[in-house]
């Protein structure tokens, strides 16, 4: 086995020790949480940092508990496996664990975590390589180097490496809101906003910032949410291709015509971000679902999605997969329209 | 903000060894190993047991798979450091000396091996599998391997294993 590069291992015991101890070891110091996509690609060179700081020994960081006044408090290293069969999950939102299930392996899901899932870096065929494949060619934007390689003008100065968690969409359209902590202190972002769309800098916490807690707002519990996942195996792979729906269907028990109410539709696995589909709304905020609708919608998410050929499966049938899985969550959130309000 | 013990300080970049007490198939092993070292490294060449095999060393096919605390963990993308004080389980816990168990028994009833080198992370995952649910569907099975890749596409044979095992009417085939 190849050995990774040498770093000081740190652990400290309190959130606020972490902080400190990240700030005092600058830029090439990491935190590590459940170390299932931060230790390939050390191992791939992609990142080297001198210092780790494990959070392991900080308590309470894994707990999930739900506020009356709040909402579902989140620890960052509460496993995607402990989401999956908690019971405050499975009753105010089971999208979540539906979502976290869909995360890679059983054991992968055993390790990964909540805040690893959220600030998953980007992935592409051009990045994610060996130090080896990487001398063969010039350098690629994200590691340093001029032009993307993974667009097709071979001149852009943007990176598209593409965002492939399967949690965080979900947690994008439940509105969930994420506490960032530093040794300069504490600040609240909402987690629509903590995406950049840069897949060089795919997010907008800064290196001395650590993911203290996820909070999905009470407001949001009881939302009729799905999340459909396309990737190569069934198992293991990332998304190329994903879709995370929420909506309430709102109307007398028995009535086909349910109006639509908070609607929220996020792609994912084919943009440097979880995209928020923004023209689905105003398309069907207060309106009964049809198939017309369901239609033009699903026609909206596929414009959205801009996959490119930088990681599994081919553009137009990602771009095709998005159309179809969008209209297959509305089929879903129609057939549950009984059980929710 | 607390005190910053000399446990964790900053000072020199250097990266230290430490004494870890590892709790490997009931037995305290105290290794030295540098922070890198993973725990499929220092199960295989710091205590020696190679019964877990190194396969793709990024977390995606099983082969190192072994149980931590019950759960099955991948070893090739686990730092030892993080496991120090946990109980972890590897393929050399099945058997009692020279005789197998009823699971690893099943596996050759069945030809649930071909090359082999799946077949540790396959026995743990499976072990892990039969001790919350000791008759499994073959869905169940499914979805309990799904982290574990056999090259030889032999999953017929490890499902048909795993559900000899668990006493479910799948007879010992004749090889």
């Amino acid at each position: 086995m190849q050995p990774l590069p040498n770093f000081q291992y740190l652990e400290p015991e309190t959130i606020h020790e972490a902080a400190k101890l990240l700030m005092d070891s600058g830029t090439q110091s990491m935190v590590i949480s459940g170390g299932t996509d931060m230790l390939p690609s050390m191992r791939q060179g992609i990142f080297s940092p001198d210092v780790v700081i494990s959070l392991q020994a900080i308590p309470h960081l894994r707990d999930v508990e739900w506020d009356d006044t709040e909402g579902l408090k989140i620890g960052p290293l509460a496993t995607l496996r402990s989401l999956e069969t908690n019971a405050e999950i499975l009753q105010h939102f089971p999208v979540i664990a539906e979502a976290a299930h869909a995360v890679g392996s059983p054991q992968l899901r055993e390790m990964a975590t909540v805040g690893g899932n959220i600030c998953l870096d980007t992935r592409c065929y051009y990045y994610n390589q060996s130090e080896n494949w990487q001398a063969c060619d010039q350098e690629c934007l994200k590691l340093g180097g001029e032009t993307c390689k993974a667009a097709p003008s071979g001149r852009a100065k943007k990176c598209f490496a593409v965002f492939s968690a399967d949690l965080a969409p979900v947690l994008v359209a439940l509105d969930a809101r994420i506490t960032l902590l530093s040794a300069r202190g504490e600040r609240h972002v909402d987690l629509r906003e903590f995406y950049t769309g840069d897949g060089a800098a795919p997010h907008v916490k800064a290196p001395d910032e650590i993911l203290t807690s996820v909070l999905v707002p009470k407001q949001m519990a009881g939302i009729f949410g799905v999340y459909q996942k396309y990737r190569i195996r069934n198992s293991i792979d990332y998304p190329i291709a994903g879709v995370a729906l929420t909506l309430r269907l709102n109307g007398p028990d028995k009535s086909a015509k349910k109006l639509v109410k908070d609607v929220c539709l996020v792609i994912s696995g084919v943009a440097s971000k979880p995209l928020v589909v923004k023209k689905i709304p105003p398309l069907l905020n207060g309106k009964a679902l049809d198939d017309a609708l369901i239609e033009e919608a699903a026609l909206l998410a596929k414009k959205a999605a801009l996959p490119l050929a930088n990681t599994g499966g081919e553009r137009a049938h990602r771009k095709q997969m998005i159309y179809e899985f969008t209209k297959k969550a509305f089929e879903q959130a129609i057939n549950n329209g009984s059980q929710i309000s | 903000m607390d005190q910053i013990t000399d446990r964790t300080t900053v000072n020199g970049k250097k990266s230290r060894s430490r004494v870890l007490e590892m709790s490997i198939n009931g037995e305290t092993h105290e290794i030295t190993v540098k922070p890198r070292v993973m725990l499929l490294e220092a199960i295989r060449d710091k205590i020696g047991l190679t019964g877990t095999k190194d396969g793709c060393e990024s977390g995606t096919c099983g082969a190192c798979t072994v149980l931590v605390d019950g759960q099955p963990t991948l070893s090739c993308i686990s730092l030892a450091v993080e496991n120090e004080g946990k109980d972890i389980r590897t393929v050399e816990d099945l058997a009692d000396g020279d005789n197998l168990n009823f699971l690893q028994e099943a596996f050759l009833d069945q030809g649930g091996t071909q090359c082999g080198f799946c077949t540790p992370g396959m026995l743990m995952s499976a072990t892990a599998l039969l001790e919350k649910n000791p008759k499994p569907t073959r869905d169940d099975i499914n979805k309990a391997l799904e982290g574990n890749l056999c090259r030889c596409t032999g999953y017929n044979s490890i499902v048909d294993s795993i559900l000899q095992a668990s006493d479910q009417g799948v007879k010992p085939r004749l090889l």
